[in-house]
């Protein structure tokens, strides 16, 4: 084949075949050739393939944009009448929604009941606590709910840890009832974490922070208003409850 | 002419002499290069980067860690990679080290340059390690993001954490976000008081209630195709684990016990939920059929107290944080049995590609997003943002 090459006379006549040869050579290696600067050009638009849409293009700020006012209807339940009791699965949450009452989170301060590492259930010790609870309740704040919320400390995982605040808090509210106050006005939240009493890294700071805080809650003169105020809750996003 | 011909000739002609060269139809070197470790992920192929420099080189590099491409000093390379990069275009042309035998080229423009150079990184190790999925460059990440303490906020970013923005500013506790297809979230917040669940659209900033029980709603997961939810909710009493369509319709509870279930992550196919239960006493895992059914233990021996399950893309492996000094990564066949220990971290979410995950690390309200490439246990902190950073999913 080097002959072709210096041969000017057989050069007209090689140019056709030795340009299909490199053709078909180029094709079977996949080699562009020897240019320097690589041929295939792909131009990205917008976001890559494995993008998503909407973040890398003008239009509305992420975050400050308030919730659809109209959405579909959140889902829809059977509401379980009277009693709260699910067999096996313990005191049924109360359908009312007390996002709107007002929070007193000092009256039973004293109160707070602490819990064993990894335990949902209360320490005999802390019984006694909750029983002057729910004698106060029900003695001395008629028509008043009690919030109670599930704290844990830093040692377990994140959404393991909002599970395990969730039992804490229904614990209490079950021993609370077991003392005669109504569970329908018991909601519970946990926080799981989110919330240490103490932010230190100690023994003495997770044992503070494993806890079930009891908040008491009076029914709002303007719930519209109240809610505004404790959530800072844009008025589209509300109207969609 | 004659010139251009002959050289033309000699690059037929190396190429014919290259042993069943690198460029054929199933090029028998890049095979050989292809081993899978006793796990069966892919052995890293060590290529030898240059002509880059700054965040070109940088960008390049770390997106080839993750996707099983590792930058080594060129003694040890098997490929070179000739890089050039500039404003918003970058291109690279892969030469087996010893025949100089072209096994890749490619050129990128795009709006950035870590764009094109992401794009550029996909290409290479897509063509290197012969897996179509292997592209992780340009994916997102979502997470939760502490300004302060009490206060979380979801963001998303690049994978590798860069560009990361707030999604939400609502000055209230968060948690759990995840993807719900490329351009939706669904994450849990406490802005109404409770935890509800909500569905986001990144696009306009549309949020929408999918979960709003009477109680606490948190821990959602999102299947694969975007269209079901699983989730905690105790509005029966005791926070036991439900399913619903992505809209909240159609809700079914697939627990019902007094112990407590959390943290549920779907199988690939949309058939299975794998989730944390104490239904034995301490926290362990447990499958569960999404169509409802009997909960069967998956056994993650060596890793006590397993939670935080991610099932991996590609069906085959459990990602979990386990208690032992500490938060420890493991992973576990989806069958159960012996645990494979990774390194101290905790929330595992795997990438797209099934080897690599992103975890996080550190004392509470002062964790720290890292890349994990799971093969080699080689860990990369990403940049923090305010004061803590955990619970990231990868969008698959």
């Amino acid at each position: 084949m080097k002959a072709l090459n210096n041969s000017e006379p057989h050069m007209k006549i090689a140019r056709p075949i030795t340009l299909i040869t490199v053709a078909i050579l180029a094709l079977s290696f996949g080699v562009v050739g020897c240019k320097k600067g690589v041929q295939k050009e792909t131009t990205l638009r917008g976001p890559g393939p494995r993008g998503i849409t909407g973040d890398e293009r003008g239009g509305p700020i992420i975050g400050n944009v308030p919730a659809q006012p109209n959405h579909t209807p959140i889902i829809s339940e059977t509401p379980t009448a009277s009693p709260l009791d699910v067999p096996g699965q313990g005191l049924k949450q109360p359908d009312r929604n007390f996002g709107d009452w007002l929070p007193n989170t000092t009256e039973f301060k004293d109160q707070t009941v602490f819990f064993d590492y990894d335990k949902a259930n209360v320490r005999p010790s802390e019984i006694p606590k909750l029983k002057e609870v729910a004698r106060r309740m029900m003695t001395s704040f008629p028509g008043k709910a009690l919030r109670i919320e599930g704290h844990c400390d830093e040692r377990g995982t994140e959404e393991y840890n909002r599970s395990l605040g969730d039992r804490r808090a229904q614990a209490i509210r079950e021993i609370l009832a077991s003392e005669g106050f109504d569970p329908g006005m018991m909601p519970t939240t946990t926080f799981g974490e989110d919330k240490p009493a103490d932010p230190e890294h100690t023994e003495a700071a997770y044992s503070r922070n494993r806890r079930g805080e009891l908040v008491l809650l009076s029914p709002p003169s303007n719930s519209g208003e109240q809610l505004t105020r404790d959530f800072g809750e844009s008025k589209a996003l509300r109207s969609s409850e | 002419m004659k010139q251009t011909l002959f050289l033309v000739f000699r690059l037929a002609a190396v190429g014919w002499a290259l042993p069943t060269t690198l460029l054929a139809a199933q090029p028998i070197d890049l095979e050989l290069i292809r081993r899978p470790d006793s796990l069966g992920f892919l052995q890293p192929i060590p290529v030898h980067v240059r002509g880059l420099s700054g965040e070109a080189d940088s960008v390049l590099k770390n997106d080839l860690l993750f996707m099983g491409v590792v930058h080594k000093p060129l003694e040890e390379a098997k490929f070179l990679i000739d890089g050039n990069a500039s404003a918003g275009r970058a291109e690279a042309r892969v030469l087996e080290k010893v025949t100089k035998g072209v096994a890749h080229e490619a050129a990128f423009t795009a709006s950035s340059l870590r764009a094109a150079v992401h794009a550029l990184a996909d290409s290479i190790a897509k063509a290197l390690t012969g897996l179509p999925n292997i592209g992780i460059a340009q994916t997102k990440a979502t997470f939760k993001v502490e300004p302060s303490r009490g206060r979380s906020e979801v963001y998303i970013a690049d994978y590798d954490g860069f560009g990361a923005k707030a999604v939400t500013q609502d000055n209230t506790i968060v948690s759990a976000p995840c993807w719900a297809g490329r351009g939706m979230l669904v994450y849990s917040s406490y802005k109404l008081g409770n935890p509800y669940i909500f569905s986001h659209v990144l696009g306009t900033g549309v949020r929408n209630a999918v979960a709003k029980h009477p109680g606490n709603n948190y821990s959602p997961a999102v299947s694969a195709d975007g269209r079901r939810i699983a989730m905690i909710l105790n509005m029966n009493g005791t926070p036991n684990l439900y399913v619903a369509n992505i809209d909240g319709t159609g809700l079914k509870q697939l627990t019902r016990n007094r112990h407590g279930d959390a943290c549920p992550s779907w199988s690939p196919d949309g058939q299975t939920i794998c989730y944390v239960s104490r239904a034995g006493g301490g926290p362990a895992l447990y499958k569960i059929s999404a169509s409802g059914g009997s909960p069967a233990p998956l056994r993650t021996t060596f890793a006590p107290n397993p939670t935080e399950p991610d099932w991996s893309p590609d069906g085959k492996w459990i990602a979990f944080t386990a208690q032992l000094r500490g938060f420890t990564l493991f992973i576990v066949p989806v069958a159960g049995g012996e645990a494979i220990e990774l390194v101290p971290g905790e929330d595992p979410s795997w990438a797209p590609n099934s080897r690599a995950l992103l975890f996080s690390r550190g004392p509470d309200h002062a964790k720290q997003l890292s890349l994990l490439d799971v093969p080699t246990k080689t860990v990369k902190p990403l940049a923090r943002i305010l004061e803590s950073n955990s619970q990231p999913s990868w969008a698959k």
